[in-house]
């Protein structure tokens, strides 16, 4: 007996902790049903599940992928992304945002179980372009953008940068009210230890990446959730991506290379930056780079006269362009623009003025994935278009946008689920490893 | 969030009464001989937490959180029935990761192994296998709910004083440079303060700011930081700091109500040219050095225009006062002179000035009256009940050291899991044997 006890004190001192702490916890299979799987990306998967408690409430479930070695699941520490992602969700709460209900740990996995949105902007656009084949209407566009608006101002309130807003990551729910999710990539920047750049060297999926982190700038605030929530504007608008440029890969040093493609696709709109409209361009890291390209005016007013056909839409749009991020206006001025007073009114609930034979189909969701839920299959990692109301894709896998999109947000990386790059892959390991 | 203290998880669901922790301890409290040797471990703990911050080279406000985390780990478990060294290497694993400047998790295996293999620890069979410490993590993630923001009494303090002359951001954390960001304290687009409708700072000294850091960081080796707000321990610091702080004390003895109120009224002839007493010449003239022209600012009135109880900023400071009386008793090293030699503060953002020495000591040579270490009567300030303390019995010099504090630890340990495997028998006996038999042994 003795020898036993002090084996446990030597050899595995928390054993009897471990021992209560599971005898207590609660499992995931004893308070939710899962009804399906919605969508999967480098973070895990996610699940579509029914509570067996509060009337049987139906969430969005997603898993962390376990961390393997070889087929053996261990513990090999909760990425970045994760600690994040919880950290964040545990303190906010807004009409806007995806609410986190709980998170579970079990068995090596974690579980965030969050409530469940039908909708996404993706899917929308997607329904649009694919099945309606006719624009967004402007009441719809303008109550997306105003919600959307709405929740990044309390974000930024927060001090919250989320860094990964694209079409995939804004949710609608049922009752038509935008959630912004994801917050995988989000950080507080209160007061930070160490500079931004020191913890993540890329952020933003490449097409919505503001032109300061673009020109490889070190420091960058609010500016580039506004930035992103123009590009997620005009996509809304035209149905595509408005700056669908193909993104460098980092190098095998990974060294973030200059994404020519991509501020090419940004200054074909929006002209070159100059020095009198951006003072800080001229000390940007990539400048000399830029100033090899090719020079181009602006024309994003001919852009929106087909596509935004308000001049109040331009003007904002306009004003979220802004090379200068100083100038860029911040979520709260683009909230109080005359474009949402202007009518039509945006609506609390953005389907309000979609007729009903226009909203877009309901998530699908996949049966036969359902069931590995509890063990991961091994070699199943690439997936594509699941949760897409059956809308096919036109881009590529290694395309920024076609993530799936139920909380696609990469794990630790803005890629996605990028199975092209090899740079990305690599790093995306290797931050694995690092936290 | 990072804003508003009163919606956040710290605030809903992490601060506890002393009941709480009261009955955290219960199971703890069957297998100490001396109940103070809990407080003890209370501060030997958190010594350990920041030697090995130290070690991994974290920040301050990461070993704060770290320590926040210990602390709350441990008001739902007991030390007894786990091994609060893997949970130190946890919580440092953790807080690094939310504090966003993670730690590989192999250094934090190979520091922990080597700082706690030491003799004054001695834990010989601390795992070399990351495994073991990323299992805990998941668990310790477990029982803080996932609640990983924590709030620090640092910020209060950067928000409420201002360094004399300099610009303090840059010595203070903001070397992000983020432009929007980069002032310290809580912007002016955030409006009132959190805690209250306080406006403007206070401006204090390079010292006097040092010594209210200290003081904050000396609230870690205690519960205080899951009894109170953040906000309070920081202002209960400063206050504190007024009276250990030289140049504090030259700038508050002046606007003391006892004093100056009291002698006004006696001697009127002393201060009749002065129609607002709190302005008066004396304090000008002990300001320090600095010849600002802008008028001298009364800290007291400053304190009580803040929005927060002072009662309860005075309860605060007297726990913060029997902290280190208590801290007194306790010696890192049986070898070395000082009690507080090793003391852990180098972390604060003033490292290579003052860090190892603690705002008491480092104001006691200097100190008239306020002296946290002499014995002596303290009469005028608020010291001067920490003779009350239950001092007797420790002023001969026996001082509680590392090494044992590491010995109560395994015996709790021990006779706890005795008591496990042995049911049936009754704990209490079960204690007594277990302990006297590993007295005897050891």
């Amino acid at each position: 007996m003795l020898d036993e006890r002090a084996n446990i004190l030597q050899h595995d001192p928390m054993r009897i902790y471990r021992a209560k702490r599971d005898a207590a916890r609660r499992t995931v299979a004893s308070k939710y049903t899962i009804l399906g799987f919605i969508s999967s990306g480098t973070y895990g998967r996610v699940y579509k599940a029914q509570s067996l408690e509060d009337e049987g409430q139906i969430h969005a479930i997603k898993k962390f992928k376990p961390d393997k070695e070889g087929d053996v699941i261990t513990y090999t520490g909760i990425s970045q992304s994760a600690i994040r992602e919880i950290a964040l969700n545990r303190e906010i709460n807004h009409e806007n945002i995806v609410a986190l209900k709980e998170v579970i740990l079990e068995d090596k996995s974690i579980y965030m179980v969050f409530e469940y949105a039908e909708h996404d902007f993706l899917q929308v656009i997607h329904h649009h372009s694919q099945t309606l084949r006719a624009p967004i209407s402007n009441a719809f566009l303008k109550s997306l953008i105003y919600q959307l608006f709405n929740g990044l101002i309390y974000l930024h309130s927060c001090h919250i940068l989320h860094r990964d807003l694209k079409p995939a990551n804004i949710l609608i729910t049922s009752s038509g009210v935008v959630k912004i999710g994801d917050l995988g990539l989000a950080r507080l920047i209160y007061q930070p230890l160490q500079p931004l750049f020191a913890g993540d060297k890329v952020v933003v999926t490449i097409w919505y990446r503001a032109p300061e982190l673009l020109m490889g700038a070190k420091h960058y605030n609010k500016a580039i959730d506004c930035w992103a929530v123009g590009c997620v504007m005009a996509e809304l608008a035209s149905l595509r991506p408005i700056f669908k440029g193909e993104e460098a890969k980092l190098d095998s040093k990974k060294n973030v290379p200059f994404q020519r493609d991509q501020l090419l696709k940004i200054f074909e709109v929006l002209g070159t930056p100059e020095e009198k409209d951006w003072p800080g361009v001229v000390d940007m890291p990539e400048y000399q780079n830029m100033k090899r390209l090719d020079h181009f005016s602006n024309r994003l007013y001919d852009w929106c006269q087909s596509r935004i056909r308000t001049p109040l839409g331009y003007d904002l749009l306009r004003q979220l362009f802004a090379y200068d991020p100083d100038n860029r206006l911040t979520a709260k001025e683009a909230l109080q623009h005359k474009w949402f007073y202007e009518d039509p009114k945006p609506t609390w609930n953005v389907f309000h003025t979609v007729p009903a034979h226009q909203i877009p189909p309901h998530r699908r969701i996949t049966q036969d994935e359902a069931p590995s839920m509890m063990p991961v299959p091994a070699h199943n990692t690439s997936h594509q278009g699941h949760g897409h109301g059956g809308v096919p894709f036109t881009q590529t896998q290694s395309k920024p946008g076609s993530t799936a999109s139920f909380g696609s947000l990469s794990g630790g990386g803005p890629y996605g689920q990028a199975t092209g790059g090899n740079g990305a892959h690599v790093s995306n390991r290797k931050k694995a490893r690092m936290i | 969030m990072a804003t508003d203290f009163w919606a956040s998880s710290h605030y809903k669901r992490w601060i506890v009464d002393r009941a709480t922790l009261k009955q955290a301890r219960a199971d703890d409290l069957q297998y100490v001989e001396d109940p103070e040797h809990l407080d003890l471990l209370a501060i030997y703990f958190a010594n350990v937490i920041s030697k090995l911050g130290k070690k991994l080279q974290l920040r301050q406000r990461v070993i704060a959180t770290a320590t926040v985390f210990f602390r709350r780990f441990y008001v739902k478990n007991s030390y007894c029935e786990t091994d609060p060294f893997i949970v130190i290497s946890a919580c440092c694993y953790v807080a690094a990761k939310a504090e966003e400047s993670p730690v590989h998790i192999k250094n934090v295996v190979t520091e922990s192994r080597l700082l706690f293999s030491q003799e004054n620890y001695n834990v010989k069979n601390f795992p070399s296998d990351n495994t073991k410490l990323a299992e805990m993590e998941f668990y310790l993630v477990d029982d803080l709910e996932c609640d990983l923001t924590v709030f620090h009494p640092y910020r209060t303090l950067l928000t409420l004083c201002r360094k004399e002359a300099t610009d303090s951001a840059s010595l203070f954390g903001s070397e992000e440079g983020e432009a929007e960001e980069a002032g310290i304290g809580i912007g002016t687009e955030d409006g009132p303060r959190y805690w209250g409708t306080g406006e403007g700072q206070l401006e204090v000294t390079d010292g006097a700011l040092q010594t209210a850091w200290f003081i904050i960081n000396d609230t870690y080796r205690s519960d205080l930081c899951l009894l109170y707000p953040p906000h309070i321990i920081a202002i209960a610091a400063l206050y504190l700091t007024f009276i250990l702080n030289p140049s504090m004390r030259d700038t508050v003895l002046p606007h003391l109500p006892t004093e100056h109120e009291h002698s006004r009224a006696s001697m009127p002839q002393q201060s009749s040219a002065a129609p607002q007493p709190r302005r008066s010449s004396r304090q000008a003239h002990h300001t320090a050095p600095t010849d600002s022209p802008k008028k001298p600012q009364d800290p007291i009135a400053f304190l009580a225009d803040l929005n927060v109880s002072l009662p309860l900023i005075a309860t605060v400071s007297q726990e913060i006062i029997s902290l280190y009386s208590l801290w007194d008793r306790y010696k890192e090293d049986a070898m070395s002179e000082a009690p507080r030699h090793n003391r852990d503060q180098a972390q604060s953002p003033f490292s290579g000035s003052t860090g190892s020495t603690s705002p008491a000591k480092r104001s006691a040579p200097e100190s008239r009256s306020g002296s946290l270490h002499a014995g002596n009567s303290n009469a005028g300030t608020p010291m001067d009940t920490r003779e009350d303390l239950g001092e007797t019995g420790w002023s001969d010099g026996s001082y509680v050291t590392p090494a044992f504090l590491s010995g109560v630890l395994m015996k709790m340990r021990e006779a706890r899991l005795a008591d496990m495997s042995h049911p049936a028998s009754g704990r209490p006996v079960a204690i007594n044997k277990m302990l006297e038999r590993t007295q005897a042994a050891g």
